[in-house]
């Protein structure tokens, strides 16, 4: 590295502060989704031009995918394929576009877009012999993949639970920045990984993460962990309380 | 007024639900059927997912029943005895149709085997009912005596062994065509995903022969029993039962199935029958349309890692 000049190496680096407005998003009976302001500051006595990405990425929630296609006038759906690794949540906001602000290789590495999130069909893959050559890798969805995996970012995107904004970020003031996040009601629960980089001349040079908790909380939270911890109780007593719904609204009609 | 149901997940409008649980309750307590195959596809328009709302909805069909029940049997309108065999039979065909649905799932056809079996089931029995009831409505107006009955005896139906008297239906057959229906009600509805009262009620008329009268009540007593099994199998195998989602629902279904069962003494059972057969027509043939018109989008994304 000779051609790095000795100036930038004397100077502090530059560095990136930021604060989610809410940690914990509480899920109760009248959640209807949630809106997280994510504010910061970047740090640079020299002033040299910066731009902030602001990631959050939900739990991973396995997916199965189907393409529907016409058979004797009848729409069929294929054999579904299995998507890993696609978190049930993303998005990415950042000062100007994702591909102004960093080369592919990082935007790869760091996940940041739509079209870097790093999702895979792994079932897909299967090792066999082609050609005589042994042990290769081979997708069975073949040059179709490309369309699978777009096909499951498009699809997420129209349900409203990924988005990428080139102007999401947006300078308040003088290297004092602020970014939205709107969670829809349907958004999962768990831990939501907020990422904040700070690029300069295309390299991140800063990086805080920060988390987020959505969790049901209250009735919510009791029905629903009854409901997985003691599913035949919970199925019962749901049916329980059903029929007998049923039994009293028709003694009440007897009376009347 | 917005409500967040914690299984499903989802905000829903619960005004919105009560009002549609009435209204499907008032329906079922009318015509004898669960209702099932109505509401599986509102839900699922309102966003709820499919596994849930089919979960959930268990609940409200054995409830709206059990309130529709109470109010037949005071009329003594409900043949226990026949209800019991055919929901014998359905709690056979609930656990087969379960696995069966479960490869269907596997292999990504279930949508497909739901839309052909709506469009195949509800047209055919949509169009027969239609046919014979407008038939039947017809003769009556222009005053004609009904059509002699067919053979009042076919062979398969009382040559057959185990003989059992249904003194309420006045009815002396062999037990196994009604625990056959049973079977094939309960695969139907565990693959459907609805309580099969549309396919119960013309059975019982058309091949069991029972008393036009007794119909009603028996099917919503086989649903009942149908319905409780599936619920609780459906929360305890999938957790896909919202009580939330449930209660919403049947607030509105008992009440609603009182209102139907106790319209339904003031009209016939014929014109009954004609509306009913209405329904079940254009049901089948919207979900039939699913079948031919080209999707927004080519692919279609299915909840879960499966298996």
């Amino acid at each position: 590295m000779t051609d790095l000049p000795p100036a930038i190496i004397q100077s502090p680096p530059a560095a990136v502060s930021a604060v989610l407005t809410e940690t914990e998003v509480k899920v109760n009976s009248g959640f209807r989704g949630a809106t997280i302001s994510v504010y910061g500051a970047v740090f640079d006595p020299q002033g040299r031009p910066a731009d902030v990405v602001v990631v959050i990425a939900g739990p991973e929630q396995p997916l199965r995918i189907a393409r529907k296609s016409q058979v004797a006038g009848i729409w069929l759906n294929s054999r579904p394929v299995v998507f890993r690794g696609a978190p049930g949540f993303y998005r990415v906001a950042s000062s100007r576009p994702l591909g102004e602000v960093a080369r592919f290789a990082d935007l790869r590495r760091l996940g940041l877009g739509l079209d870097h999130l790093a999702i895979s069909a792994p079932m897909e893959r299967r090792i066999e012999t082609r050609y005589g050559v042994r042990d290769m890798v081979v997708n069975q969805l073949g040059a179709d993949y490309f369309d699978w995996r777009s096909a499951v970012i498009r699809l997420k995107q129209k349900a409203g639970l990924y988005s990428a904004d080139p102007a999401g970020v947006r300078y308040v003031d003088r290297g004092l920045f602020q970014a939205q996040v709107v969670l829809p009601a349907d958004a999962p629960t768990g831990l939501y990984k907020t990422r904040i980089i700070l690029f300069q001349d295309g390299r991140p040079v800063s990086v805080r993460d920060r988390t987020l908790t959505v969790e049901k909380v209250g009735v919510e939270r009791a029905l629903y962990l009854l409901a997985h911890r003691h599913p035949w109780l919970y199925g019962l007593a749901s049916m329980a309380l059903a029929l007998a719904a049923g039994w009293a609204a028709s003694r009440v009609f007897r009376r009347s | 007024m917005d409500l967040y149901l914690p299984i499903a997940e989802v905000s829903v409008n619960a005004p919105l639900l009560i009002a549609l649980g009435a209204l499907v309750g008032f329906i079922s307590g009318l015509f004898g059927i669960g209702g099932g195959f109505l509401m599986t596809p509102i839900l699922v328009f309102l966003g709820i997912p499919p596994a849930v709302a089919v979960g959930s909805l268990a609940n409200h069909v054995a409830a709206s029943s059990v309130s529709s029940v109470a109010a037949y049997s005071r009329r003594r309108a409900v043949d226990f005895r026949m209800g019991a065999v055919l929901a014998a039979g359905g709690a056979i065909g609930s656990v087969v149709g379960v696995e069966i649905f479960r490869i269907l799932r596997l292999l990504g056809q279930a949508d497909l085997v739901v839309s052909v079996s709506y469009l195949l089931f509800l047209g055919v029995i949509g169009g027969l009912m239609l046919t014979e009831s407008l038939g039947a409505i017809l003769r009556q107006r222009r005053g004609q005596p009904a059509p002699p009955p067919r053979d009042r005896r076919p062979l398969w139906l009382y040559g057959l062994p185990l003989k059992v008297r249904f003194p309420r239906s006045r009815l002396y057959i062999s037990v196994i065509p009604p625990l056959a229906l049973g079977i094939f009600v309960g695969i139907l509805s565990a693959v459907m995903g609805v309580g099969g009262g549309f396919v119960l009620v013309p059975a019982m008329v058309y091949i069991l022969r029972m008393p036009a009268q007794m119909v009603v009540g028996t099917s919503l007593f086989q649903i009942i029993i149908t319905t409780a099994i599936t619920g609780v199998l459906q929360a305890g195998r999938n957790q896909s039962v919202d009580i939330v989602l449930a209660a919403l629902l049947l607030i509105g279904g008992v009440i609603g199935a009182q209102l139907g069962a106790r319209a339904s003494a003031r009209f016939r059972a014929e014109e009954l029958r004609a509306v009913l057969a209405l329904i079940v027509l254009l049901v089948g043939l919207q979900m039939g349309l699913g079948l031919i018109v080209r999707p927004d989008d080519p692919f279609v994304l299915m909840q879960g890692a499966g298996g």
